[in-house]
């Protein structure tokens, strides 16, 4: 878990970070809005697509793991906590 | 052992008891009569958006009181009372003390609830649940209005009264023994939300006060002829309630952490984890609230740092799902009824948060502002997620309240179509936004999509609605028919339950 959350905590660091340093990058001269409207999309459309990514392997696996690990599954074996007072 | 069911006290004996459990049990009572009063509102609003024109309702007026009603009960009524019945029940023996802290404040703050609630019902108000404003100043009906205003202060006061005795019966009265790292995780939730309660309710008792004071024309906060900002109560209401997202969500989730693992056969996969992911949870809930408000002319810095203050809170909800989903791996999971329910509870979750991340994002946010997007995203998370872990927890605890089992064929019926119909509804929901249809109206063009989708989504909720009958049954039948339960291991999956057995019923 804690290699989940440190892998977690890098990405959105690579991700949001310079995603927020480009939208700052422009200045306030006018006609420049319409530039950070473009990398304000920009950074939706990545956040989508990590988002989806993300929600299909997160989905899959939960639907697989109820599939699997179910107790009537015919590889279904007794956790190491069973009979204890865990 | 306390069965209050099986055990026959006079119920008056029960209405003045200051017993955690007992008042644990008017909690429960109470909050399913408003979850089953509000659900018949949301039928009606389904059944008139069924079809273009006037069908049931009649007028607009009547329908905005409906969903103002169905929304204000279900959140306030339902929702958080629930989850004051569960910490109730099990705080105190999780935190192995004999109540909570304060037990006369504990009963006091329950039964400010009733007559906030009839406040609500009698007045039937008309301004929405977050009581737009100038609307609500200049020209919403008395004394609706007004009952509803003061209904939600009573409202506040009671949530606060809670969360202090939560908060002080946690911290403080939890058995020396026992450090703060080792409180169960449900009980953390009850600590996380209970410490946003008491940052952010202030904020709105003030602008309810404010709002009360504009109706009578004293003072001119919210009112644009008096030289003041609606913009500055929905900067009030949203820097209370979009936390309070977090208030209902949390012990919800707190809740699947107690059935998931037990399911499981196996231990939470990380403890450490959870705790970290409620206590995020509370901080970045205070960073997001202004994402309600893109576009009320905010600047682009505003917005940006808004974003980034709302995309904080997904790594916390994705640990507690990364967390869910590790903690049922190599597990032998029993799949009865509460476990369906946490399951399907994490896997809307999930579909909510996704439509909140693309919800965060300003150039979607300005196409689905104020549409149906926003309805199906908002009830995604408070039916698919709040109301599932609420009512598998209700199955979970339902052998301990009644001391007997309730039917699982029943229960797994209600589940399936529970979710159906939630799919149906909700996911129907957002793209009736994206297709343009706006929130809260009573009447739509005779637009093909529109009324194919909303004919989808009423359908939808018809199914919830049969199925919150079977469930209804379910628990009336079963609390005096249902077989008994074991009360060691009622379901049959071992491990140390936290069911208060040992409680006792004293008189405090």
């Amino acid at each position: 878990m804690k290699t989940l959350v440190g892998l977690f905590l890098v990405l959105a660091v690579l991700v949001i970070v310079p995603a927020v340093e480009y939208a700052f990058a422009a200045g306030a001269e006018p006609g420049e809005y319409l530039d950070r409207r473009v990398v304000i999309w920009n950074l939706f459309f990545r956040m989508m697509t990590i988002a989806f990514v993300v929600g299909a392997v997160v989905s899959g696996t939960i639907i697989w793991q109820v599939w699997r690990f179910r107790e009537s599954h015919p590889k279904a074996k007794p956790t190491p906590y069973e009979g204890t007072d865990w | 052992m306390v069965l209050e069911l099986q055990k026959p006290r006079p119920i008056w004996q029960i209405m003045f008891s200051t017993h955690h459990t007992d008042v644990g049990l008017l909690y429960l009572i109470m909050s399913l009569g408003f979850l089953f009063l509000g659900g018949a509102l949301a039928l009606a609003i389904r059944a008139e958006l069924f079809l273009p024109g006037a069908q049931i309702i009649g007028d607009a007026m009547t329908f905005n009181r409906i969903f103002t009603v169905h929304g204000t009960t279900l959140i306030f009524l339902f929702i958080i009372p629930f989850a004051s019945a569960v910490g109730n029940y099990f705080v105190p023996i999780m935190v192995r003390y004999k109540d909570m802290a304060y037990p006369k404040l504990n009963a006091i703050a329950f039964w400010m609830i009733p007559p906030s609630g009839a406040l609500i019902w009698l007045g039937f108000a008309d301004f929405t649940w977050y009581a737009t404003p100038p609307y609500s100043i200049i020209s919403a009906p008395g004394p609706a209005a007004d009952m509803w205003i003061f209904g939600l202060k009573i409202l506040g006061i009671s949530s606060v009264l809670g969360s202090i005795n939560f908060v002080v019966t946690i911290l403080k009265c939890k058995h020396p023994d026992m450090s703060i790292g080792q409180v169960p995780l449900l009980a953390w939730s009850f600590l996380s939300s209970s410490l946003i309660i008491l940052v952010a309710i202030p904020t709105f008792a003030a602008a309810l006060l404010m709002l009360l004071t504009d109706r009578l024309g004293v003072t001119g906060f919210f009112n644009p002829a008096m030289g003041g900002d609606p913009i500055a109560y929905a900067h009030l209401f949203w820097f209370t309630f979009h936390p309070e997202v977090y208030v209902l969500v949390i012990p919800a989730i707190g809740m699947m952490y107690e059935i998931i693992p037990r399911f499981s056969r196996k231990p939470i996969h990380s403890y450490g984890s959870g705790i970290f992911a409620f206590v995020l949870l509370s901080i970045v809930g205070f960073s997001s609230w202004a994402h309600h408000m893109y576009a009320t002319g905010m600047s682009f810095t505003e917005k940006t740092v808004f974003m980034v203050g709302t995309l904080a809170a997904v790594p916390a909800s994705a640990l507690h799902v990364f967390n869910f989903v590790a903690t049922m791996w190599n597990g032998r999971i029993r799949f009865s009824t509460p476990m369906m329910w946490a399951v399907g509870g994490i896997a809307l979750f999930f579909s909510a948060g996704a439509g909140g991340v693309a919800n965060a994002a300003m150039p979607l946010d300005f196409t689905t502002h104020d549409t149906y997007w926003v309805v199906g995203h908002f009830h995604l998370f408070v039916m698919g997620t709040i109301a599932f872990g609420s009512i598998g927890y209700l199955y979970y605890m339902y052998p301990y309240v009644t001391g007997r089992m309730y039917n699982e064929a029943m229960g797994k019926v209600h589940f399936v179509m529970s979710f159906i119909g939630t799919v149906l509804v909700f996911f129907t929901q957002h793209v009736l936004g994206l297709y343009g249809m706006p929130r809260r109206i009573f009447d739509y063009p005779p637009i093909p999509e529109w009324i194919a989708m909303n004919q989808i989504a009423s359908i939808g909720a018809m199914i919830i609605g049969v199925s919150m009958v079977i469930f209804l049954v379910n628990m009336v039948y079963s609390s005096g028919k249902g077989k008994p339960a074991n009360p060691e291991d009622p379901f049959g999956v071992g491990g140390k339950y936290y069911y208060p057995f040992e409680a006792k019923n004293p008189s405090h």
